[in-house]
């Protein structure tokens, strides 16, 4: 296909002439079948944090072991927190970099966010080895399972983007990410702003407001 | 000529067509944003008897920097103010759908009641 640069509707352009600053894919909706796909499945993932935070809530009060505010250390979770929000800039440049053609600069991007991410994981894991160590175990109460499920399904979430971030770099290495396919990124990048999302509920509700 | 998503266009034909144009600025100056409100969270837990946050305060403070937070991000970073309406619509879907059936259920579970639960 032989198409001049000037013809190519550039973000700016888009931008002027209407709210919506992406490229119309070649569907009914303008939308390539795999944005939509996982726009639904966010959705959808909605309900299953849902359900998690509300049967955190449900169970905050333990009958038994220690209770959330003599456990949690807030300073440590906080800066945890401030981590995983940073990655989520570090995500965004990284879809503005390949949006650009800068491969060499979306790599380094995702790379951060993947550290980021990493580094949330580890802190998380180390939360949970003291927590264990303080006498919390996944069944000593029902607050404890309600908040090991909640925290470690967002756990794992965060792990699943970090290998899709990792498989981005590899893939972009290989030369197979082009400019026109930035939208690969653009997706894995929603996933990772999702759980970023979703921290940012469990942050304000299972740790700072009190019981 | 439109370009979809489907035609096979060259990199060397796309490579810098966005150059002239980017939001980094606009990202950079949303996370700051983040930022702050998250200071003004963490200020919360560690000044409780601040006036504005005070006692029974602290919740509605705390449930609406969150939901600041949220939307911010889901707006800004995963680009639903420059997107599609349809792909708001679709989320909103889910969300709404999430936080009415847990309304209910937390209602059903006498959530909102202050009395001494057994």
């Amino acid at each position: 296909m032989a198409e001049s640069l000037t013809s190519r509707p550039t973000l700016a352009a888009a931008d002027a002439q209407q709210a919506n600053a992406h490229i119309d894919a070649d569907t009914n909706t303008g939308i390539s079948n795999t944005k939509l796909g996982m726009w639904l499945f966010l959705a959808s993932e909605c309900l299953l944090f849902g359900g998690l935070i509300t049967t955190y809530l449900l169970y905050k009060h333990p009958l038994e072991g220690p209770t959330p505010h003599e456990i949690f250390d807030i300073p440590f979770t906080s800066t945890s927190s401030f981590v995983l929000l940073m990655s989520s800039l570090t995500m965004v440049l990284a879809v503005s970099a390949i949006e650009r053609g800068e491969h060499q600069r979306m790599r380094v991007w995702i790379g951060a966010t993947a550290v980021l991410g990493a580094t949330f994981i580890a802190g998380q894991i180390y939360e949970f080895t003291v927590f264990v160590r303080e006498g919390l175990g996944f069944t000593t109460s029902r607050f404890s399972s309600a908040f090991y499920t909640l925290t470690g399904f967002h756990g794992i979430h965060v792990t699943i983007g970090i290998i899709m971030l990792v498989s981005l770099v590899l893939l972009s290495l290989r030369g197979k990410i082009p400019e026109h396919r930035a939208e690969t990124v653009e997706i894995v990048g929603l996933y990772w702003h999702f759980v970023d999302v979703v921290w940012v509920v469990i942050f304000a509700v299972v740790y700072l407001i009190p019981s | 000529m439109t370009v979809t998503s489907h035609d096979n266009v060259p990199t060397t034909v796309l490579d810098g067509a966005v150059k002239d144009y980017s939001r980094d600025k606009v990202y950079v100056l949303t996370a700051l944003f983040l930022g702050v409100v998250t200071l003004v969270e963490i200020a919360t837990y560690a000044f409780p008897d601040f006036p504005v946050w005070a006692d029974e305060l602290v919740v509605p403070v705390l449930m609406i920097l969150m939901a600041v937070k949220f939307f911010t991000i889901v707006y800004v970073f995963m680009h639903l103010k420059f997107d599609k309406p349809i792909l708001t619509k679709l989320f909103y879907m889910g969300l709404v759908l999430a936080v009415l059936v847990y309304i209910a259920m937390l209602s059903t579970f006498r959530i909102w009641y202050h009395g001494h639960h057994g």
